[in-house]
C-alpha cells in the first residue's frame, strides 16, 4: 500500500513534466529537451522567491509566471527560426540549450545542492500503517488540480480547440483565423509553467535544488511521451503513472537488481519494439 | 472583391508566376484553370497568405493583403479548401466545423474563457453541417469519412469562418460523378447565399457548367479570361491544353 502512494506521487511528477513536453511535441513536433532546463529554472526561481518572500505559494506563483515567460522566450528566440528546417536542427538546438541553461544556473546559483525546506503545517497523514507525508499530499493535490484545469482548458475552451487544431494541422488552423503564433506561445507558457510546478514540488519533496536536477527528468519525460504515443495528452498522463507504478513495484521487489532509471528505459525499449507508435495511439495513422 | 495585380513568384530557378493580373467580382463564381504546373495553386497560396509574392500585389475588398499572415486574411473574410483534403483527422465533424467558428475570439482574450460548445456556436455549426449534407456524420471522426464527405466538411469548416470569399482548390478531384454533381449544387447554393467563389479545377465539364468567369494560366502567365464559352473557343487556351500540333 505504501508503494501505491509513493508511485502515485512519483507518477504525478512525471505527468506534470511530460504534459508540457507533449503540448510542445504535439504542436511543433520538436523534441524539446530543454524542457528539463525549464523545469530546473522553475525550481531555482521558486527557491529564490521563497527566500525573498517567505511565502511558499507566492513564490510558486511568481516562479510559474516567470518560467512560463521563459518558455515563450525559448520558442520565440530559438525554435521559431528553425521550424522550416529538418527536425534534427531544433533537436540539436534544444540539447545545446539545455546544457547552456545548466551552466548558466551553475554560474548564477552555484553548483551546490541547496535545501528547499518548506513546512505546510498540515502534518503527515497516517492510515493503518500507511504514511502520506504532507509534501506528498501537496503534490497529489496540486497535480490533480493542474490536470483537471488542463483537461477543462483543452476540451472546453476555444483555446483548447485552437491548440488541438494547431497540433493537427497548423497551416489549416491559420486559414480558419486561429492566431497560430499566439496559440503556440500559450502552449509554451502552459507547458513551462507546469514544468516549473514540477520542479518546485520535486525541490521541496527532496529538499534539494541543484543545476543538474533536470538531467534524469529529461530522459524520463521522454520515456513518458514515447510510451504515451507522441503528442497524446491522455497518453502522457496514463504513461506517466504506468511508468511510476512499474518502477516502484519492480524496485520494491527485492530480487530486482536494476536501478530505477534503467527500468524506465527497459520499459520504453520493450514497448517501442512491440508497438512503435506508443501505447496510446491507434496504429492506423 | 479580389484584385491580383502583376503578381510574380520565383522559387529558386523556377518562375512559377509571371506578372499575373486578374480580378474576381463580388458575387461571381470564378474558375482558375490551366495545365499542370501553370501556377494555380501557387496563386492560391499567395492569395490566402501562405506565401509572399516576389513582386506584385493582392487586394482584397480594397485592402492590400499580400504579406499578411493567413490568420489575418481569414479574419478579413477569406476561407479556403485544399487540393488534397485537409480536415482535422482526429476531430469529429462537429469539432472540425466548430474550429472554424469564432475567428475573432481566437484573436482576443476570450479565447481563454469562451466555451467551445456553447449553444450559439453549436447551432451555427449544425446549420452548416446540414447545408453541406453532413448531418449523418456529426459525431464521426473526420478521418474515417469518405473523400467526398471530407470535401464537404472542408467547405463547411471554411464557411464557419463567416467567409465572404471562398478559395476551392480542385474541389472535384477524386470525386465520382454523383459526388461531383452534388458538389456543384452545393457551390451554387453557397454562392447564392452571398459568397464569392474562386476555384481551381481540371474537370472541364464541371468548370464550364459552374463558372461565370474563367481565368486561364499557362506556364505562370495569364493567357485568357472571359466567359466559359469564349474561353473554350480561345486558340491560345486550346493550344495550351492540347499542344500546337493538335490544333493545326
Amino acid at each position: 500500500m505504501q508503494d501505491i502512494v509513493n508511485a502515485l506521487v512519483l507518477g504525478s511528477i512525471y505527468v506534470l513534466i511530460s504534459v508540457g513536453l507533449t503540448l510542445v511535441y504535439g504542436i511543433l513536433k520538436i523534441l524539446h529537451i530543454a524542457h528539463a532546463g525549464i523545469y530546473t529554472l522553475g525550481a531555482f526561481l521558486g527557491l529564490m522567491f521563497y527566500h525573498l518572500t517567505g511565502n511558499f505559494w507566492l513564490a510558486l506563483f511568481l516562479s510559474i509566471i516567470l518560467t512560463g515567460i521563459a518558455g515563450i522566450g525559448v520558442y520565440r528566440y530559438f525554435y521559431k527560426r528553425v521550424l522550416e528546417e529538418s527536425r534534427i536542427v531544433p533537436l540539436v538546438i534544444s540539447i545545446g540549450l539545455f546544457i547552456v541553461m545548466q551552466d548558466l544556473y551553475r554560474l548564477i546559483w552555484s553548483p551546490y545542492r541547496q535545501p528547499f525546506a518548506v513546512s505546510f503545517g498540515i502534518g503527515d497523514i497516517r492510515l493503518k500503517g500507511i504514511v502520506i507525508t504532507e509534501h506528498q499530499v501537496i503534490i497529489l493535490i496540486v497535480t490533480f488540480v493542474s490536470l483537471l484545469s488542463m483537461y477543462f482548458l483543452m476540451n472546453h475552451t476555444k483555446l483548447g480547440l485552437a491548440m488541438r487544431a494547431c497540433a493537427e494541422d497548423m497551416a489549416i488552423a491559420g486559414t480558419l483565423g486561429v492566431d497560430v503564433e499566439k496559440t503556440i506561445s500559450v502552449a509554451f507558457f502552459l507547458g513551462s509553467a507546469l514544468a516549473a510546478l514540477a520542479g518546485i514540488l520535486v525541490g521541496v519533496y527532496e529538499n534539494n535544488v541543484y543545476p543538474t536536477m533536470g538531467e534524469v527528468p529529461s530522459y524520463k519525460s521522454f520515456v513518458v511521451i514515447v510510451l504515451g504515443g507522441f503528442g497524446s495528452l491522455y497518453g502522457a498522463v496514463l504513461a506517466g503513472f504506468i511508468l511510476a507504478f512499474t518502477e516502484t513495484i519492480l524496485v520494491a521487489w527485492k530480487g530486482f537488481v536494476l536501478p530505477r532509471d534503467a527500468i524506465a528505459f527497459l520499459v520504453m525499449i520493450t514497448v517501442l519494439m512491440i508497438k512503435p507508435e506508443g501505447l496510446f495511439r491507434r496504429a492506423t495513422r | 472583391m479580389l484584385k491580383v495585380k502583376n503578381v510574380s513568384k520565383r522559387f529558386g530557378g523556377l518562375q512559377a508566376l509571371k506578372g499575373v493580373s486578374f480580378e474576381v467580382r463580388e458575387g461571381e463564381i470564378h474558375a482558375l484553370i490551366g495545365p499542370n504546373g501553370a501556377g494555380k495553386t501557387t496563386m492560391f497560396n499567395i492569395i490566402n497568405g501562405f506565401i509572399k509574392p516576389t513582386s506584385g500585389h493582392v487586394y482584397f475588398m480594397g485592402k492590400r493583403i499580400d504579406g499578411l499572415r493567413p490568420s489575418r486574411i481569414a479574419l478579413m473574410g477569406m476561407g479556403r479548401t485544399f487540393q488534397l483534403v485537409r480536415v482535422f483527422p482526429e476531430m469529429t465533424v462537429l469539432e472540425n466545423v466548430l474550429a472554424g467558428i469564432g475567428k475573432r475570439v481566437y484573436h482576443s482574450l476570450r479565447v481563454f474563457s469562451e466555451a467551445v460548445k456553447n449553444e450559439k456556436n453549436v447551432k451555427k455549426a449544425m446549420k452548416l453541417i446540414e447545408l453541406c449534407g453532413l448531418s449523418k456524420h456529426v459525431d464521426q471522426e473526420a478521418s474515417v469519412l469518405p473523400l467526398g464527405i471530407q470535401r464537404n466538411l472542408e467547405i463547411a469548416r471554411a464557411l464557419a469562418t463567416d467567409a465572404k470569399f471562398l478559395l476551392l482548390d480542385e474541389p472535384a478531384s477524386g470525386l465520382n460523378d454523383q459526388e461531383t454533381k452534388g458538389l456543384a449544387e452545393l457551390i451554387r447554393k453557397v454562392n447564392k447565399s452571398g459568397v464569392t467563389v474562386l476555384f481551381i479545377e481540371h474537370d472541364m465539364r464541371f468548370t464550364m457548367g459552374l463558372a461565370h468567369t474563367i481565368t486561364v494560366l499557362d506556364h505562370g502567365e495569364k493567357i485568357a479570361q472571359g466567359k466559359p464559352e469564349d474561353v473554350a473557343k480561345n486558340e491560345r487556351v486550346i493550344e495550351a491544353y492540347l499542344g500546337k500540333s493538335m490544333t493545326t
